[in-house]
């Protein structure tokens, strides 16, 4: 009932819901992606499966085993033989999967038919690398590791065409201005609305580096640490505005000048460096309109998806 | 008390680290809020925008407030963390001490010669920051961090002592480091310092660090 890894991939770890009221440790950075690959293989939305970080890993299994993919597009084969997206695939025992490099998008997401065997620690099977926590061992995949399937038998899906989120090099994310967003004197506010931002080499699941025009900010200096969320986009004194992504910290002493809608969250696990993102102004009313709308629409494939998105 | 709204977070300014520690206890017992999370002067409350609109949830806080907030428990309890200071596991001390013109043994007793409050548990999971820092000891942030700083280990920075439960970047001066385990993933309640707790470090010698 194992799965060997013969290649971890450049950061492969076990994802599946967050630790709500633990906010910041762990889970999916791509939810959504999480989900569809689950959908492909009947499971529930977050049973614990495997997101690749730009490299993918390549595995074997020990038994026979359904698996879906979804998200970052990769070169994917299954015995050299290309394997799609977005449709339960059937693997034997002895078969090998090969996930390849991240073509479009960051994190590619497979998910096991009955879902990987991993405990629970505080409310979830997510990997939470900053404090060893959670999935396999606490940390990333490497070579030799086995893993453990609660097999379980599937029919084949295939995800609609309309409900497969198009990946993309380039990305808008809808932001409201945040509580410190005054600190940013008129021009520099729409600077940083206005700018086709580049996302920088520091790039990880706490955070993203987006490069461009420094940001005029008029910071006092030291601001007392306040509440910072994945998706808050802070400003430090040096201009560059600083993204928060899945495993943000809890507080931070940065301005926050921008925080990324509730809708457009799960997006930020897609994000990587090179990437050009665009923040796109919203008000309050128009945050929860767009929610709205975004958790009808993924609700016709996905169910109940207010706890995906 | 100013109050303001971005998409589904609600912030709420107060007056200081207790206020915010209060008010967030406070409007935790509302199983309404995903997640309270204090600062050093405010707090946020994020609600659920998929089952509540801003103004309901601009309500919840209004009938929050005018309960009235009760003090925050666990301001009794006295923590002793151990500390060895300097060496491999402080490798700041020395700079610290040559740049406030202290020596070991001063630097020692002036951090060890009070008992400090928990303002504030936050930026990485269980990074405590306990103020009260005596002000003969005031240095700024390193100006470049470290990637990685051990788990247990003490630092100063801007009048306040920081405890890294977990091994995370960090740009403190590193004083000491604490065997005491601030973190344990099989404990009902993981970190073990929390917000309100009061704390007294205690020198202890490297050779002790291990028992």
């Amino acid at each position: 009932m194992t799965i060997t890894v013969l290649k971890p991939g450049l950061q492969t770890t076990i994802q599946s819901s967050p630790r709500i009221g633990l906010r910041h440790q762990g889970g999916a950075a791509d939810p959504l992606s999480l989900a569809l690959a689950n959908r492909l293989v009947a499971n529930v939305w977050d049973a614990a499966a495997l997101e690749a970080t730009l490299l993918g890993p390549t595995l074997r299994f020990g038994v026979p085993c359904a698996f879906g993919i979804a998200g970052a597009i990769a070169a994917v084969t299954l015995n050299g033989k290309s394997v799609a997206f977005h449709e339960t695939c059937f693997a034997a025992a002895g078969d090998e999967l090969a996930i390849g490099a991240a073509e479009t998008g960051a994190r590619t997401y497979i998910a096991f038919a009955g879902g990987l065997d991993a405990a629970k620690v505080l409310g979830s099977h997510s990997t939470y690398l900053l404090a060893s926590l959670g999935g396999h061992e606490g940390r990333a995949l490497e070579s030799g590791d086995t893993l453990q399937l609660k097999p379980a038998v599937t029919e084949k899906h295939s995800t609609p065409d309309v409900f497969r989120p198009p990946m993309s090099s380039s990305w808008a994310l809808r932001a409201c201005a945040s509580f410190e967003a005054e600190q940013l004197p008129g021009d520099a506010l729409e600077t940083l609305f206005e700018t086709n931002w580049v996302v920088g080499r520091r790039a990880d699941r706490m955070g993203l580096q987006l490069d461009g025009p420094r940001l005029d900010i008029s910071s006092s200096g030291r601001m007392p640490s306040a509440a910072v969320f994945p998706g808050t986009v802070q400003c430090p004194e040096g201009g560059l505005p600083y993204l928060l992504s899945v495993d943000a910290g809890t507080v931070g002493g940065y301005p926050r000048v921008a925080q990324v809608i509730r809708a457009d969250r799960h997006v930020l696990g897609q994000l990587k460096p090179g990437d050009h993102v665009r923040l796109l102004r919203r008000e309050q009313q128009e945050a929860a309109d767009d929610l709205r709308a975004k958790l009808d629409y993924w609700g016709e494939w996905l169910g109940d998806v207010e706890q995906v998105i | 008390m100013l109050i303001r709204c971005v998409d589904d977070l609600i912030s709420l300014s107060v007056d200081s680290p207790p206020d915010a520690q209060a008010l967030a206890a406070h409007l935790r017992k509302d199983d309404i809020w995903v997640e309270v999370v204090a600062g050093i002067d405010s707090v946020v409350a994020q609600f659920d925008a998929s089952t509540i609109d801003a103004a309901t949830a601009r309500r919840r806080i209004d009938e929050a407030l005018a309960e009235g907030i009760p003090p925050p428990p666990g301001r009794e309890k006295l923590l002793e963390i151990p500390v060895v200071y300097g060496g491999e596991y402080g490798p700041d001390l020395e700079d610290v001490c040559r740049e406030l013109g202290l020596s070991f043994d001063e630097f020692v007793t002036l951090h060890t010669g009070n008992d400090y409050a928990v303002d504030m548990v936050g930026f990485t999971p269980g990074f405590a920051f306990v103020g009260g820092l005596n002000k003969r000891l005031n240095v700024p942030r390193r100006e470049q961090p470290r990637q990685r700083v051990e788990a247990g280990s003490i630092g100063i920075a801007d009048g306040r002592t920081g405890l890294y439960a977990l091994a995370s970047p960090g740009g403190w001066s590193l004083i000491g480091r604490t065997p005491y385990a601030l973190f344990d993933a099989n404990a009902v309640d993981p970190f073990s310092i929390q917000a309100g707790m009061r704390i007294r470090f205690i020198a202890i010698r490297a050779e002790e660090f291990s028992q």
